[in-house]
């Protein structure tokens, strides 16, 4: 359940998520046209508003907002100005590209970057990855990490 | 023959050594410390030793049930179809890593980080049972192990007559686990997902925040009814193991995934057949304690931190305080004894309307305080406190490290990995659980099961895997 500011100007509904403003005062800016409203919600009940307060500066942004009349037309969580930022979008680094790592977190060495296509008869890998011998470069870095200190038991 | 009347120092209660009575002095502490023997699992022997299972399994419901046998002892032989492998592999959150590639004949298509935990300690081999030439490697392995799961759609392995009722004839002291969607019954061909098993089931609609709060449904995070059923697919397969011992004979064993999760509803069920009353979802609220659950503090414990997870989430409190002295305490640490006066008892506190005033309260209180000065204060007061602790956390908790329940491992592939899996599920003094490794790329073991241990010539082999067969 979530309470919505339909703006009457562009014909835009804007979404006002439960965990932001269950109990909230303040002024929203529509994502459409930018009119800001001025809204007073208690326990999830809408007490006041929404009343145009034009020129007004808004607190906030809605989290999502979409034109129902006009087919899919929307703007999801994180829109630059119009809506509000979504902290859980992943970071650039999740998005589309495999990050092969070397190392992990406490800078020891990890197999997580490519192989030879081929690695024996019938399909069958090499039990234990010898770093030193199947990636000397690896190696290399590591001893650099361990000489730098930076290579943690935990 | 021991004379029956003849008392023996060994049959006698008691240290037998002044070893062992030095031992039976130690504090429990140290008794404890010295029986589990954290980091050292590796030099006892495993409970299910001599054991010899078939994994054809896939995601983490029923690798998972499979998996635990592994962690016990057990040999396990993965069997992956040749190329495409456990659908679990292409999994990654975010595409966050490739671990390792999914096949030599795909290098560029990795092994994601979701599939980690859920297949340790298992030989990977591929087989495409479709075939007529797979049919009698099947058997064979069949032949030599004592038990098999699958996840597969109903009927599927019976039509390739890989079934109980197949495998009964020539192995009867065969266990046989079909794990899936729905079971046998009307909706038999569906197919299932921990949601799905989680919505199908009700337990969903209990879970997350009432709709008066602004909630709605909700499913775990993480896939909990997946590793839950897979924990109970092990607990049958040790019962049919027991019960093999004493009759020879095998089982079959059907667990169906949204069965499960009724499990998990505790009270509600009986609950409504006794007064027609439908539980409700009541967010992180007791329904039946007050004060027992999590508030909202106004501050994160990270501030500065630019990852968000910690800035914006590290504020979350679990507080307890529901019998009458705590809750005064309670109320006198947030200064509002008038609360205390007008909800005296347990009865009047865990009222519906009650509670939304009790809360209300205390998160106006912890509105100006981060997450650890709330516990800091209700702890000094004598209060149960906990932060709600995120996987950075768990990690760095010293509590959590000093039981090996979170500790790092090499693995043989992966290198420098973090686990908690196996060894955060108890601790054995005589035949812990371990983790020798996480997973293996696909047909990584064809050469070790079809040549070393069924004895066919490498030259066979390699005919079958240009042919698609492995």
């Amino acid at each position: 359940m979530c309470d919505i500011i339909w703006c009457k100007k562009c014909d835009t509904v804007n979404y006002l998520d439960p965990y932001c403003f269950w109990n909230w005062e303040g002024k929203i800016k529509c994502a459409e046209c930018g009119e800001v409203y001025y809204i007073h919600m208690i326990m999830g009940h809408m007490y006041k508003g929404p009343e145009p307060r034009p020129g007004e500066q808004p607190d906030i942004l809605p989290l999502y907002a979409d034109k129902p009349y006009d087919g899919y037309t929307n703007f999801p969580p994180g829109t630059e100005g119009k809506t509000r930022p979504y902290n859980c979008t992943p970071r650039h680094i999740y998005l589309g590209r495999a990050d092969q790592r070397k190392f992990s977190i406490r800078n020891r060495p990890m197999r997580a970057w490519p192989q030879p296509p081929s690695a024996g008869i019938a399909g069958s890998q090499g039990f234990y990855w010898d770093i030193k011998k199947l990636s000397p470069e690896v190696w290399e870095e590591y001893q650099e990490k361990i000489k730098r200190g930076e290579v943690r038991d935990w | 023959m021991a004379d029956p009347r003849e008392v023996r120092l060994e049959d006698l209660p008691g240290p037998k050594s002044r070893e062992e009575l030095e031992d039976m002095k130690a504090p429990y502490e140290e008794y404890c410390r010295k029986i589990f023997d954290v980091g050292n699992e590796f030099i006892k022997p495993g409970a299910l030793e001599g054991i010899r299972w078939l994994s054809c399994t896939m995601y983490i419901f029923t690798p998972h049930s499979v998996a635990n046998l592994g962690e016990l002892g057990a040999e396990i032989i993965k069997v992956e179809f040749p190329r495409v492998a456990d659908p679990m592999r292409h999994t990654s959150p975010f595409n966050e890593c490739y671990f390792y590639p999914l096949h030599d004949t795909r290098p560029k298509s990795g092994t994601g980080i979701g599939v980690l935990n859920a297949n340790v300690n298992e030989y990977y081999i591929s087989l495409d049972y479709h075939r007529k030439e797979a049919q009698e490697v099947l058997y064979k392995l069949v032949k030599m192990s004592d038990g098999l799961t699958e996840c597969y759609r109903p009927g599927t392995f019976d039509k390739w007559k890989q079934s109980y009722r197949y495998l009964q004839e020539i192995n009867p002291r065969f266990i046989y686990v079909w794990g899936g969607g729905f079971g046998y019954g009307p909706k038999a061909f569906g197919g299932s997902y921990d949601i799905l098993g989680q919505a199908h089931a009700g337990l969903a609609s209990i879970t997350g925040f009432h709709e008066d709060f602004g909630g709605h449904p909700v499913k775990h995070s993480n896939w909990c009814i997946d590793w839950y059923s897979g924990t109970q697919i092990t607990v049958a397969v040790l019962a049919a193991l027991y019960w093999r011992r004493k009759t020879g004979l095998g089982t079959m064993i059907e667990f169906s995934q949204v069965q499960a999760a009724t499990r998990c509803l505790g009270y509600g069920v009986p609950l409504y057949g006794r007064f027609g009353v439908v539980r409700q979802r009541w967010g992180n609220w007791d329904t039946m304690l007050c004060v027992h659950g999590i508030i909202i503090c106004g501050k994160s414990d990270y501030p500065d931190e630019k990852n968000p997870q910690l800035r914006n989430e590290a504020r979350y409190v679990m507080v307890s305080a529901f019998n009458d002295p705590d809750f005064k305490e309670l109320c006198s640490v947030i200064k509002r004894m008038d609360l205390y006066e007008k909800y005296k008892t347990h009865n009047e506190r865990v009222r519906a309307e009650a509670q939304v005033e009790i809360y209300r309260e205390i998160e106006k209180w912890a509105a100006d305080k981060s997450r650890s000065e709330v516990v800091r204060i209700l702890t000094e007061a004598g209060i149960l406190a906990m932060p709600v602790k995120n996987d950075k956390e768990v990690y760095e908790s010293e509590h959590f490290r000093q039981r090996g329940t979170v500790r790092w491992m090499d693995d043989p592939m992966l290198g420098d990995v973090i686990a908690q899996s196996t060894y955060s599920t108890g601790l054995f003094s005589e035949t812990p659980r371990r983790k020798f490794w996480d997973f293996r790329p696909v047909g990584a073991d064809n050469i070790k099961i079809y040549h070393e241990l069924l004895g066919y010539p490498i030259s066979t082999i390699q005919e079958w895997y240009e042919k698609g067969i492995i």
